[in-house]
C-alpha cells in the first residue's frame, strides 16, 4: 500500500480502482481521479491519512451525492433536470413555506423548531437509518443506531436534551421460505437482536422509546430496514454556535479504538480472536449518558463555543466539520485508546462510539473539566481551531493530513445520474367480490403482520422512563390497544410542571403504494403522519417533518426514477399540508443477492416523522371508544382502488389502482375536525390506513371494550365503490371519530361543510356490527377480533 | 476465574421458557432446560475474594445462586453451551462489573468479561449446535462451546 501511495499522483485509472478497493475507500473513478488531481497541484504525494478524509468527507454518507446530484428524469417523451434533486424538492418546501417557527432546518444535525409558550424552548428532532450495521450484527447494529441519533440531538446547536426516542424496523417476513445465502440472518434473528439492541440502548440511557412501526415485506429479507429517531429539548438560546479561533478541541466520552473503520458497516473478515481492540461496534449507553450529563451541565454554564458528534467518519468528520471555517490543528497521540496498537490514520478515522467533540475556549477548560470530572466522563484535548483554514493532522511529528478545508468540502466532483419512471399495469377495474365472509375477512386482516399487535415489541421499551409519556404507544381501556402518535410532555427537560405544553410525534410510510406509485406513496406517507398527529390531539398547522429515505442501487435508473417521484411528492404534500421538511436522511444501495443469484433490492422506503404541538397534553386524544351511547363518525371520502392494501396481499383482487389523495380537501377537513377536537367534542379518532376502515372501528371497538352498531350509508364515498373497497380500501385522508352525545351539535356546527358522516354509535354490547344500507356486512364479537389481532410476533 | 449464577429454580420459569421458545423457533424442542450468567474475573485475587464477589455482589442472595465452578448448578444429563462476546468486542456489562468489582474490593481486575450458560436437555449434540447457531449467538461477535454434563 505504501509503495502505491508513493506514486499516487501518476498511478493509471486501474491501478488507482485496484488501490480503492484494497483500501476499502469505495472513492469512483471521477473522485480518485479529482483527488490525483489535486495532489498533483500541490506538488506531493498523498498520505494515508489524507485519503482516507477524502474518502469519508466525500463518501455517500456525509455528501448524500445521490440526492443533492444532478438527475435526468426521463418519463416516456418527457424529460426533466435537476440541478440537485434534494435542494430543488426537500428544501425548496421549507424555502416556501417560510415557517417563522422553524428555528434551524437542514444546517445542523438535527431541525429545530419552536415549542411551547414564551419563546423560550426549541424542539429539536431528527431520525436516521442503521441498516447495514444491523444485517451483519443486528445487536449491535441497533445499539449504535441508537445511540448515534441521541447524540444527534446533544450535537444539535449547544445540545438538546433527548426526551423521545422512536424506531421504526422493516424485515423480510419472518414466515419467509426463502433460501438465504449462508452468512444472512433470518428475519426473526435480526427482528431479535434489533429490538433486543434498541431496548438495551433507549432503557440504560433513560430515553423513553414510544414511538415507531414494524414493516414487513420479501423486499426487507436481505436488507432490513432500522430508522432510529430523537426528539430533544433545546433553550433557544442555545441554537446558534460558533468555533471562535483559538478555541481547544476536546474530545468527551468513549475511547477510540479499531471500531467501524470504514463506514457505519464492518467486514467480518476483519474480526478473529486476535483482534485485540473492538472491531465490532456495541453501544455503551451508560457511557453516552455521562457525555449527555456533561453536555446539559456544561451547556447552561457556557462553558463551550460549539458542539458536534462523533459519527461515521469519527474525529474526521466531526472535527473537519467544526472547523470548516476555521481549520483545525490535531494532534492524535493526544486521543484517548482503547488499543495501543491502533495506526494513526485510524485514530483519525474511528468511529469509536459515544464521543463528542467540543470547542472550548482556553480560559473555560479548568471550568469543564470539573464538571467532567465530577460525572466520570473521559476527556482529551487534541488540539487548537487556529482560524487559518488548515486542516493539520499530526501524530508525535509525522504528518497525518494536510489539507485545505476548501478542498475537503468543495472538492467533490459530482456526475448526473439517469431516472427513469417505472412502467406499472394498472388495473382500475372493480375488485373481485371475496370468495369469504367480511368477518372473516376482517380477522385474517387483524392477524396479518403489518396490522398485527406490536406489544411484544412496545412493552420490552421503558416509554415512561422521565415520566412525560401523555400518549402512549398501547392505549385504550386495558392499555394494550394501537396509539396513533406519542404524545410527550417534556417537563424532564424544562423543569416546569406548570405548563402543560406538549408535543405529538407520528408517522407514515407506505412502500407497499410506492412499488405501484412513488408520487403516491410521499403523499399518503405526510397524509397519514399529519393524521395520526390530529388523531392524538396536536395542532396540525403547525406540523414539521423529517424525511427518511432508503433505496435499492441508485446506478439503476428505475430506482433513481422512484426516488424523483417521491421526492416530488414530498415537495407537493409538504406545501399542501404547510409542513416543513427541518431534516432528514438517505440511505441507498440496500440491495444483496440471495444463495442463488438472485437479486433482492427494498422497495423505495419513505419514512416521514412528523411533529407538531400539543397545546395542552391534558386534552391529548387516544383511539378507543369511550362511553356506550356516543356517536360515530367516519370523516373524509372513501375512495376507489385497492392499489397497495394489505387485503391485496392476502387475496388479489385485481385491483391495483391506489387512491390518489386529494390534498386541499384532507386539509380543509383536518382544520375543521382540528377545531371540533380542541373544543372538545371528540372523545376518541383513530386514522384509517393499513387493513382499512373495517380494521379502524375493530381496533377502536376492542382497545375500548366497547361494542359498536355503524351503518356505512351515509359515509362519504367515490361512485361505484364496492363493499370491499369501502371495508378494506386503504384510501387516505380518512379517519373515524367518536363525538362527546353531549356536544354533537357544536361538532356538527364546527364540521358544517365538510364530508363527516354520523355511521352509528358506540355500545355496550361488545360486539361489531356494520351494515351498508340494507346489507349486512359483518357482526364479529369482539373478543375474537383482539384474539386474533393479539399475536405474539417474537 | 469464572463466576457463574443461576436463578432459583422456583423463580426461573420464565427465563427457561424464554431459552426453550427461542429454540423451539429454530427447530429443537428441549425437555429441559436452565439459563445463567458467567462472569470471567481475571486479576490477582484470593479465593475468599472471588466468593465475597459471587455473594456480595454479583448474585441476589434471595432469587440467586453461584458458583466458583462453572456448571455446579446441579442441571445433570444435559448439554452446557457456554457463550461469550469475542474477546475482541467491547463488553457493556463487563465493563461495567469490572468498575464495581473495584468499588468492592478495592483493587481493579484485569479484565472481566459477561457470558452466559445454557443447559439443554435434548436429543443430540448436533441439533443443539444447528439450533445455537441459527438463534442463539452471531458467530460474528459470539464465541461458544458445547460440553456434555
Amino acid at each position: 500500500m505504501n509503495d502505491t501511495l508513493s506514486s499516487f499522483t501518476s498511478l493509471p485509472a486501474k491501478e488507482l480502482e485496484a488501490l480503492d478497493k484494497a483500501a476499502g475507500w469505495s472513492l469512483n473513478a471521477l473522485e480518485l481521479a479529482e483527488a490525483q488531481r489535486q495532489f498533483k497541484k500541490m506538488g506531493r504525494q498523498p498520505t494515508r491519512g489524507e485519503l482516507e478524509t477524502i474518502a469519508q468527507t466525500w463518501s455517500e454518507h456525509c455528501k448524500h451525492k445521490t440526492f443533492s446530484g444532478p438527475v435526468v428524469f426521463k418519463d416516456g417523451s418527457k424529460v426533466k433536470k435537476y440541478k440537485n434533486l434534494f435542494k430543488e424538492t426537500i428544501v425548496k418546501a421549507t424555502k416556501t413555506l417560510n415557517r417563522k417557527w422553524c428555528l434551524s432546518v437542514f444546517t445542523d444535525n438535527a431541525g429545530i423548531v419552536e415549542f411551547g409558550r414564551g419563546g423560550k424552548w426549541g424542539l429539536a428532532f431528527k431520525a436516521e437509518t442503521h441498516n447495514h450495521p444491523c444485517a451483519v450484527e443486528p445487536y449491535g447494529g441497533a445499539e449504535t443506531g441508537v445511540g448515534g441519533v441521541i447524540r444527534d440531538i446533544l450535537g444539535v446547536g449547544l445540545g438538546a436534551k433527548p426526551v423521545l426516542n422512536t424506531d421504526t424496523f422493516c424485515f423480510g417476513r419472518l414466515d419467509s421460505k426463502r433460501k438465504l445465502p449462508k452468512n444472512a440472518h433470518s428475519p426473526e434473528r435480526i427482528m431479535r437482536g434489533v429490538v433486543e439492541g434498541v431496548r438495551d440502548y433507549g432503557n440504560r440511557i433513560g430515553i423513553p422509546t414510544a414511538a415507531g412501526g414494524l414493516y414487513f415485506d420479501e423486499g426487507y429479507l436481505l436488507n432490513p430496514l432500522v430508522y432510529v429517531g430523537c426528539a430533544g429539548l433545546i433553550p433557544v438560546d442555545k441554537i446558534a454556535k460558533k468555533v471562535i479561533p483559538g478555541d481547544l478541541i476536546v474530545s468527551i466520552g468513549g475511547r477510540t479504538g479499531r471500531d467501524g473503520i470504514h463506514g457505519a458497516t464492518f467486514s467480518s473478515a476483519n474480526i478473529d480472536e486476535d483482534t485485540s481492540a473492538s472491531a465490532v461496534q456495541i453501544g455503551h449507553a451508560v457511557n453516552e449518558k455521562k457525555a449527555l450529563d456533561v453536555l446539559m451541565r456544561a451547556r447552561d454554564l457556557g462553558l463551550y463555543s460549539a458542539v458536534t458528534d462523533c459519527g461515521a467518519g469519527g474525529f474526521s468528520s466531526a472535527i473537519g466539520e467544526l472547523g470548516s471555517e476555521t481549520g483545525a490543528r490535531v494532534r492524535l497521540e493526544k486521543a484517548l485508546l482503547k488499543d495501543t496498537r491502533i495506526e494513526p490514520w485510524e485514530i483519525w478515522v474511528s468511529e469509536s462510539q459515544e464521543r463528542m467533540i467540543l470547542s472550548v475556549p482556553k480560559a473555560k477548560l479548568k471550568k469543564l473539566v470539573a464538571i467532567l470530572e465530577a460525572e466520570s466522563c473521559e476527556y482529551c484535548v487534541m488540539g487548537e481551531f487556529p482560524g487559518d483554514g488548515r486542516l493539520l493532522v499530526t501524530h508525535g511529528g509525522e504528518a497525518v493530513v494536510d489539507l485545505p478545508m476548501a478542498f475537503l468540502h468543495g472538492g467533490v466532483p459530482n456526475f448526473e445520474k439517469p431516472a427513469r419512471r417505472r412502467k406499472i399495469k394498472i388495473n382500475a377495474a372493480p375488485p373481485a367480490r371475496p370468495s369469504g365472509k367480511y368477518g372473516q375477512i376482517l380477522k385474517e386482516l387483524l392477524a396479518h403482520p403489518n396490522v398485527c399487535s406490536r406489544h411484544s415489541v412496545i412493552t420490552q421499551y421503558d416509554h415512561e422512563v422521565q415520566g412525560g409519556t401523555v400518549g402512549k404507544p398501547l392505549q385504550g381501556r386495558y392499555g394494550d390497544g394501537p396509539g396513533d402518535a406519542a404524545v410527550i410532555w417534556p417537563q424532564a427537560a424544562t423543569l416546569d410542571q406548570s405548563d402543560f405544553s406538549g408535543f405529538g410525534v407520528s408517522h407514515g410510510f407506505n412502500p407497499a403504494i410506492g412499488k405501484i406509485d412513488p408520487y403516491q406513496m410521499a403523499l399518503h406517507s405526510i397524509d397519514e403522519a399529519v393524521r395520526n398527529l390530529l388523531c392524538a390531539g396536536a395542532d396540525v398547522s403547525r406540523t414539521a417533518i423529517l424525511d427518511n429515505f432508503c433505496a435499492a442501487s441508485p446506478k439503476d435508473p428505475e430506482v433513481m426514477g422512484d426516488l424523483v417521484q417521491a421526492a416530488e411528492g414530498c415537495l407537493d404534500g409538504a406545501i399542501a399540508y404547510g409542513a416543513p421538511f427541518i431534516s432528514g436522511k438517505d440511505s441507498f444501495y440496500n440491495q444483496s443477492r440471495d444463495a442463488d443469484g438472485r437479486e433482492y433490492p427494498i422497495p423505495l422506503s419513505l419514512l416521514i416523522s412528523a411533529t407538531a404541538p400539543v397545546e395542552d397534553v391534558r386534552k391529548a386524544l387516544t383511539i378507543n371508544f369511550k362511553e356506550a351511547g356516543n356517536p360515530v363518525y367516519l370523516a373524509g371520502v372513501s375512495a376507489r382502488g385497492m392499489g397497495g392494501s394489505v387485503y391485496n396481499e392476502l387475496t388479489d383482487s385485481g385491483n391495483n389502482a391506489v387512491a390518489a389523495l386529494d390534498m386541499k380537501a384532507a386539509v380543509k377537513l383536518y382544520a375543521g375536525l382540528g377545531k371540533a377536537i380542541k373544543a372538545g367534542c371528540v372523545a376518541a379518532a383513530h386514522d384509517v390506513s393499513q387493513g382499512g376502515l373495517a380494521v379502524t372501528l375493530a381496533e377502536m371497538a376492542f382497545s375500548g371494550g366497547l361494542g359498536a352498531e355503524l351503518d356505512l350509508a351515509p359515509a362519504a364515498r367515490e361512485k361505484k365503490l364496492t363493499a370491499t373497497e369501502l371495508l378494506f380500501g386503504e384510501s387516505p385522508a380518512r379517519l373515524a371519530v367518536e363525538v362527546v352525545k353531549g356536544k354533537e351539535t357544536e361538532f356538527l356546527r364546527l364540521v358544517k361543510g365538510l364530508p363527516v358522516a354520523e355511521i352509528g354509535y358506540v355500545s355496550e354490547e361488545p360486539v361489531l356490527s356494520v351494515k351498508d344500507a340494507s346489507e349486512r356486512l359483518f357482526r364479529e364479537d369482539l373478543a375474537g377480533l383482539k384474539a386474533c389481532w393479539r399475536k405474539e410476533l417474537i | 476465574m469464572i463466576i457463574e449464577t443461576w436463578t432459583k429454580e422456583k423463580y426461573a420459569k420464565n427465563e427457561e421458557d424464554g431459552f426453550v421458545a427461542r429454540m423451539a423457533h429454530a427447530g429443537l424442542k428441549l425437555e429441559r432446560a436452565r439459563v445463567s450468567r458467567l462472569y470471567r474475573v481475571e486479576g490477582s485475587f484470593s479465593r475468599p475474594d472471588f466468593d465475597r464477589l459471587g455473594k456480595e455482589l454479583l448474585a441476589d442472595s434471595i432469587t440467586e445462586k453461584y458458583s466458583l465452578r462453572p456448571g455446579a448448578n446441579g442441571f445433570k444429563g444435559a448439554w452446557r453451551v457456554e457463550v461469550w462476546l469475542k474477546d475482541s468486542v467491547t463488553d457493556v456489562v463487563g465493563e461495567s462489573v469490572k468498575g464495581a468489582i473495584a468499588d468492592v474490593l478495592g483493587k481493579e481486575p484485569a479484565v472481566v468479561r459477561f457470558g452466559h450458560a445454557y443447559y439443554a436437555a435434548c436429543e443430540s449434540e448436533a441439533k443443539l449446535k444447528h439450533a445455537v447457531v441459527k438463534t442463539l449467538v452471531n458467530e460474528i461477535v459470539n464465541k461458544f462451546k458445547i460440553e456434555k454434563i
